[in-house]
C-alpha cells in the first residue's frame, strides 16, 4: 500500500528558484504557440510544430508564448497582441511573473529566427540539432516515477514532463495550485536535476466547466469504463473554458473515436481535442 | 392639506422603520445543538453506520465510500461549512455565550480551510464534483461565571470548557448530500483547555485551545490522506501507463 504523507504537500511551501515576479519590463524572444502544443510538444520548433500552433490555435486553443531560450510557456494578458503571430517568433516586452507563469504585455513584434545571435541561448529552441532529449535515462524513471506517484491527481489532471539535461520541463494541466508547486519540489530534490522549468497551467475551477468535467467523465465512464478503475482513470480530461482535451492511453483506435465522440456530445463542451494516444502507436499534436 | 400631512407621514414612518431594520443586527441562527440524553453520538451526522474504528487514528471511527463512481477520489474541490456546536446534555443554554460560539465556530472553520485546501481547493457553491465538509464541536461545557474584576470587554462571562471535546465531521456530495466519508474523533486534545475570551486566538492562555482545534484539524488531513492512498493495483496501474507525452523523446543511454 503507497503511504501518502501529510509531509508532501509541505514541500509545496518550499519558494521557488528564480525572481518570482518582477516589476521590471523584460523582452524576451518568443514562440508564439498555442497552449495545446505548447504544453505537449516540448521540442524545437519545427514544421510539424508550426502546424499544430496553426491548426490548434484555429480550432480555438488559446495563443500563448514560449520563451526559447528556456520552453517556458507565458499566458499574457493581451491575447489580442499575439492572435497574429502564432506559429512565429517574436520579441516580446512586458512584466513577467515566472511563478504563475504569465506576463503583462506590453509590446508585441514579430522576428525572423536570423535577427537572434548564434550564440543566444535563444536559439535552443530554434534549432533542432542543438534541442535533445538528452539525460540520463534513470534520472528520466526516476522523475516519471516520481510524478505518477503523487497525491491528489486526478483524472483532470495531467502532469507530463521532459528532461533536456539536467533541466526538467515540467508542463500539463491541473485543477489543484498544488500539484503545480508540489511537481516542482519533488523534482526537484531528484539528484542531477540542476533546472526545473514549471509550465504546469492551473486551471479555472468554475461551474461551467466543473459540469463539463462531469459531463465528459460520466459520458466516457458509461461508455468505456474499463478505462476507469478504482481511484483514477487511464483517460485524462482536461477541461480549460468550455474546451475539452482528451489525453492518456487508449487499446483502440475505435476507443479514442468513441472517446472523442461521446465528449462531444456533453453539453456546454464547445470544443475537443482529441490527444489520446492508442497504445503501440504514438500520436501527436 | 390633510393629504400632504398624510404623505408626509408616511414617508415619516417608512424612514424610522427603514432606519429600524438597517440598525437592527439581524439575530444569528442559533448554532448551539444539545447532546442527546444517554446517546454516545450528537446525531449529527447523517448516518453513523458505516463506522468502524480506525487503526490509524487513535480513539476515532471512521466511513470512505468504495463506491466506484462516488469516492473522495471522484472530487476535485470542498465547501467548508461553518462548524456546529454540540454542548453537553446538562448545560445551561443560556449561559453559553453567542460570541463565545461565535468565536470557537470561527477559529475551527479557519484551522479546517487551511488543513485541506491544498487536497481540496475550497469553493463557496455547490455542483458536480464539489464535496461538502460538515463538522460538529461536541461537548462544549460552560465553566463558573468568571469573576467581574478579571473581566475585559472582550471575555466571556462563562469560559467556554473544551476538556471533553469531541468532533464529529462527515464530507458528503454537494449535490445530493451522499455520505462520501464520515468520522468519529473522541480523541481528547482538550484537555484542560477553555476559550474564555472572544479574542482568544491570540491570547496565549488559551493556546491549549487552539491547539486542540489545530489537531483536529490536521487529523482530518490525515484521515483524507489516508482514504486517497491507492492500492498495489492502482500503483501498478499507474505505473504501466503514466508516460510523458513530451515529443523529443525519452532519452536513451
Amino acid at each position: 500500500m503507497r503511504k501518502i504523507t501529510a509531509l508532501l504537500p509541505l514541500l509545496a511551501l518550499v519558494p521557488l528558484r528564480g525572481p518570482a515576479a518582477s516589476d521590471e519590463v523584460s523582452t524576451i524572444h518568443v514562440y508564439v504557440d498555442s497552449d495545446l502544443c505548447a504544453r505537449l510538444m516540448l521540442g524545437p520548433i519545427t514544421d510539424a510544430r508550426v502546424s499544430c500552433s496553426q491548426t490548434t490555435f484555429k480550432d480555438g486553443s488559446m495563443p500563448v508564448a514560449v520563451q526559447l531560450q528556456n520552453n517556458m510557456v507565458f499566458t499574457v494578458n493581451k491575447e489580442k497582441m499575439i492572435r497574429p503571430l502564432v506559429g512565429q517568433l517574436a520579441d516580446l516586452s512586458g512584466k513577467i511573473n515566472v511563478r504563475n507563469g504569465t506576463m503583462k504585455l506590453a509590446s508585441a513584434t514579430p522576428i525572423s529566427a536570423d535577427s537572434i545571435r548564434h550564440d543566444d541561448r535563444a536559439r535552443l529552441l530554434i534549432d533542432a540539432r542543438m534541442y535533445k532529449a538528452t539525460g540520463n535515462a534513470k534520472l528520466h524513471e526516476s522523475i516519471r516515477h516520481e510524478l505518477a506517484m503523487m497525491p491528489y491527481i486526478s483524472e483532470f489532471d495531467f502532469i507530463s514532463f521532459n528532461l533536456v539535461g539536467p533541466t526538467v520541463i515540467l508542463t500539463g494541466w491541473t485543477v489543484r495550485q498544488t500539484n503545480r508547486s508540489t511537481a516542482e519540489a519533488v523534482v526537484k530534490n531528484l539528484e542531477g536535476v540542476e533546472r526545473v522549468v514549471n509550465n504546469i497551467d492551473v486551471l479555472p475551477l468554475g461551474s461551467f466547466d466543473m459540469e463539463i468535467r462531469a459531463g465528459v467523465r460520466a459520458a466516457l465512464q458509461r461508455m468505456l469504463s474499463r478505462y476507469f478503475w478504482g481511484n483514477g482513470s487511464d483517460i485524462k480530461i482536461v477541461v480549460k473554458n468550455g474546451q475539452v482535451i482528451l489525453l492518456g492511453i487508449v487499446a483502440t483506435k475505435e476507443d479514442s473515436d468513441l472517446a472523442f465522440i461521446q465528449a462531444n456530445g456533453v453539453r456546454g463542451a464547445n470544443k475537443v481535442f482529441n490527444m489520446l494516444q492508442v497504445r503501440g502507436t504514438k500520436k501527436e499534436a | 392639506m390633510s393629504l400632504v400631512f398624510n404623505r408626509w407621514r408616511l414617508i415619516g414612518t417608512s424612514a424610522i422603520l427603514f432606519l429600524a431594520a438597517a440598525c437592527s443586527r439581524p439575530t444569528p441562527p442559533s448554532r448551539v445543538k444539545r447532546i442527546p440524553a444517554g446517546q454516545e453520538n450528537a446525531g449529527f451526522l447523517s448516518t453513523y453506520v458505516n463506522l468502524r474504528p480506525n487503526p490509524e487514528l487513535e480513539n476515532t471511527r471512521t466511513y470512505v465510500s468504495h463506491n466506484t463512481l462516488k469516492n473522495l477520489h471522484r472530487y476535485v474541490a470542498m465547501i467548508v461549512e461553518m462548524p456546529v456546536v454540540y454542548v453537553s446534555t446538562n448545560v445551561d443554554e443560556k449561559m453559553i455565550p453567542d460570541r463565545g460560539v461565535a468565536a470557537l465556530t470561527e477559529y475551527f472553520h479557519e484551522a479546517l480551510d487551511e488543513a485541506v485546501e491544498d487536497a481540496f481547493p475550497v469553493v463557496q457553491s455547490a455542483g458536480p464534483l464539489v464535496l461538502r465538509l460538515r463538522t460538529a464541536i461536541v461537548g462544549v461545557d460552560v465553566d463558573s461565571e468568571t469573576p467581574a474584576a478579571q473581566r475585559d470587554p472582550q471575555s466571556l462571562e462563562h469560559a467556554l470548557n473544551i476538556g471533553k471535546v469531541g468532533v464529529e465531521m462527515e464530507i458528503v456530495d454537494s449535490e445530493t448530500g451522499e455520505q462520501i466519508a464520515a468520522a468519529v474523533d473522541r480523541q481528547n486534545l482538550g484537555e484542560g483547555a477553555e476559550v474564555g475570551s472572544v479574542t482568544f486566538t491570540r491570547e496565549e492562555k488559551f493556546r491549549a485551545a487552539t491547539q486542540a482545534f489545530d489537531g483536529w484539524a490536521m487529523r482530518l488531513r490525515a484521515f483524507l490522506d489516508s482514504a486517497e492512498e491507492l492500492s498495489p493495483e492502482d500503483v501498478a496501474r499507474i505505473e504501466e501507463r503514466n508516460f510523458p507525452y513530451a515529443s523529443a523523446g525519452t532519452p536513451t543511454k
